[in-house]
């Protein structure tokens, strides 16, 4: 019996393939976003938290038991109800509704729903249109807003979401950080200063007409004007804080056509501009307007564990030849290969988008590698002195996190907490 | 190419787990293929072959985080779809919905040497009992049987995919050729197909077919 290669394979046309594609697709995104959030930090110490709270309850039942029959016998805890959800429908004002892990300012006859389903936060829009001020969740699941088939899912941020009367378009505009935006199974990054629309997509934003006074916006202008909010960013400044602070965010949503190309979505063919052998550089920020640029001074000063040194002049050879030791051999070798790729491609290639892919993936792999930790700090200098944003703050945590008692630890505490 | 194409691997996959459509997309699309046809040779012309294909790469997708580097992404991703398949003719209790061939068989067995397009329909008839035979085996049996005799895959990897160990796959394959010899003894058709005679194979992409 001779069998082998005489089965012909009936070949699926391209409508079914581009069918099953979507549908794969669709369900591999949600099983990442589930995956992200079973394998968040937090979640480890659930059961350990869950597991104490047990017996301590235990402990108080033990102790209650062996009290003299004469006493009182004390009333059983009442059981702890879960979350409730919120329902908000706004009168004829605005009304502000702090929940905790964000503050919502919402238009008039606004309706919005919030639960808490697995530790995140999903605010249902029902019509309306809502402004978050969102703190920074950290290895939290992320908060959700959902208007329509539309979702908004945010890290920590200034941003609002208008959703009309509740059967149309939604418009999500960014003031701080960045939002992803989710239609139709279609991920956007939002940066700060940009747009999302339903119809339009990502456009950059056309100024703050409330502050500016200007005409109706092009679509999904409130429909009741209510009284203009305060300026929300003087409301989080302390009183030192340097005067030229506004001056800077002013700056930084001019500059907003930029905002793609941050390392916030790398791409694996941007291509490598820059010449090899020097460190890519970063967007200038003039000194007298820059208020971390001694944080950017002491990031530089930080030292980086080098690269496995081969004896290769050439950058390309050497990271080929770190592939091989990569991919044939174990351990430490394997480890110190994958991190000498990242290191090449930043420090001599001038590549960060395929460095910071190359670190996600070593962090991943080799969670216990001798190189775990100065990977960490290579993400944080590679992510922070191009922006200080909310990816170098999660990566600065991160760094903090896992290594707090590098030498390294007080400049990510510092970056974490910058504005 | 190897390195370049495992390091690869593992930075798409790790894009993949942030949820990357693009990635997913890729990843989809440099498999599909192979893991389609190795589907179609394990269960045959199936109705529930779309089903099947997009099951399995959700069942990827979704155990993707579980994928340690330590084999190869194209032998992760083969051993989930046969495990799919595994599943589905459990499920089905052997009973595949196998398609029926359109023309007769009968014509092509009074007339074997009538001509190339007889040869070909004497060709499809032959698969078609193949498949009825298959259908009567284990499930496990009958993956390992295809794979290694259909597929084309050594035992060692037939037996990595089935989760078996190397002797108790060699012991399926075995005794699956057996069965489907002796099911060719009693049908000339399938004895035509697995034994031509003279030891002219017969295929379906015959060139001389009209």
């Amino acid at each position: 019996v001779r069998l082998a290669g005489r089965i012909p394979v009936e070949p699926l046309d391209e409508e079914r393939l581009t069918h099953i594609e979507r549908r794969v697709v669709a369900g591999a995104v949600d099983a990442a976003i589930r995956g992200q959030r079973l394998h968040a930090p937090g979640r480890l110490l659930r059961p350990v938290i869950a597991a104490a709270a047990i017996a301590a309850a235990g402990a108080v039942g033990w102790a209650i038991r062996g009290a003299p029959a004469s006493e009182p016998v004390a009333e059983p805890a009442p059981v702890v109800p879960a979350a409730p959800e919120i329902h908000v429908q706004t009168a004829p004002q605005r009304s502000v509704v702090d929940i905790g892990d964000a503050r919502i300012e919402s238009d008039p006859d606004t309706a919005f729903a919030v639960t808490r389903p697995g530790g995140g936060v999903l605010i249902a829009v029902a019509r309306g249109k809502l402004e978050l001020e969102v703190g920074k969740r950290g290895a939290r699941p992320p908060l959700v807003v959902r208007a329509g088939d539309t979702d908004v899912v945010v890290v920590g941020t200034r941003f609002s979401v208008d959703y009309g009367d509740g059967s149309g378009d939604v418009d999500v505009r960014v003031t701080e950080g960045v939002v992803r935006v989710v239609h139709l199974q279609q991920e956007t990054p939002v940066a700060a200063g940009q747009e999302w629309r339903t119809r339009a997509g990502l456009v950059a934003m056309a100024g703050d007409t409330r502050e500016a006074g200007a005409g109706p916006l092009p679509t999904g202008e409130p429909r009741a004007a209510g009284p203009a909010p305060e300026p929300q960013r003087d409301r989080k400044r302390p009183p030192d804080a340097p005067e030229v602070l506004p001056t800077v965010l002013h700056d930084r949503r001019a500059a907003v056509p930029d905002a793609p190309a941050a390392p916030q979505a790398p791409t694996r063919s941007a291509p490598a501009t820059r010449p090899a052998g020097r460190e890519p550089a970063h967007p200038r920020v003039a000194v007298r307007d820059d208020p971390h640029v001694d944080l950017r001074t002491a990031i530089r000063a930080q030292r980086v564990e080098p690269a496995l040194d081969l004896g290769e002049p050439n950058p390309a050879s050497a990271v080929a030849r770190y592939y091989d030791i990569a991919a044939h051999r174990s351990g430490d070798e394997a480890s110190q290969a994958f991190y000498s790729i990242a290191a090449v491609r930043y420090f001599r290639q001038g590549n960060g988008a395929d460095a910071l892919q190359t670190l996600d993936a070593y962090v991943r792999r080799f969670p216990g590698g001798k190189e775990y930790r100065a990977a960490l700090w290579l993400r944080v200098r590679i992510l922070c002195l191009a922006r200080f944003d909310e990816a170098c703050r999660a990566a600065a945590y991160t760094y903090l996190h896992e290594a707090p008692d590098a030498p390294a630890a007080h400049i990510a505490e510092r970056l974490t907490q910058t504005e | 190419v190897t390195a370049v194409l495992y390091v690869e691997d593992v930075l798409l996959v790790d894009r993949c787990l942030t949820g990357e459509p693009a990635a997913t997309r890729e990843l989809f699309r440099r498999h599909r293929s192979r893991v389609h046809a190795c589907l179609f040779r394990a269960l045959g012309s199936n109705r529930d072959m779309d089903d099947l294909l997009q099951e399995a790469f959700l069942q990827v997708f979704q155990s993707l985080r579980s994928w340690r580097a330590e084999a190869s992404l194209a032998t992760w991703i083969d051993r989930v779809a046969v495990r799919c398949a595994y599943r589905h003719l459990a499920q089905r209790q052997r009973r595949i919905a196998t398609d029926p061939l359109d023309d007769d068989a009968a014509g092509a067995l009074t007339a074997p040497e009538a001509g190339p397009g007889a040869r070909r329909q004497l060709a499809r008839d032959g698969v078609a009992r193949l498949y009825a035979v298959l259908d009567e085996l284990s499930p496990a049996a009958r993956l390992a049987f295809t794979l290694h005799e259909l597929d084309g895959r050594p035992l060692a990897e037939t037996a990595e995919l089935v989760g078996s160990s190397v002797t108790a796959t060699k012991l399926r394959v075995w005794r699956a050729r057996k069965r489907i010899e002796a099911a060719a003894a009693a049908d000339p058709v399938l004895r035509e197909f697995v034994e031509p005679a003279g030891g002219q194979v017969i295929r379906f992409d015959d060139p001389g077919a009209p």
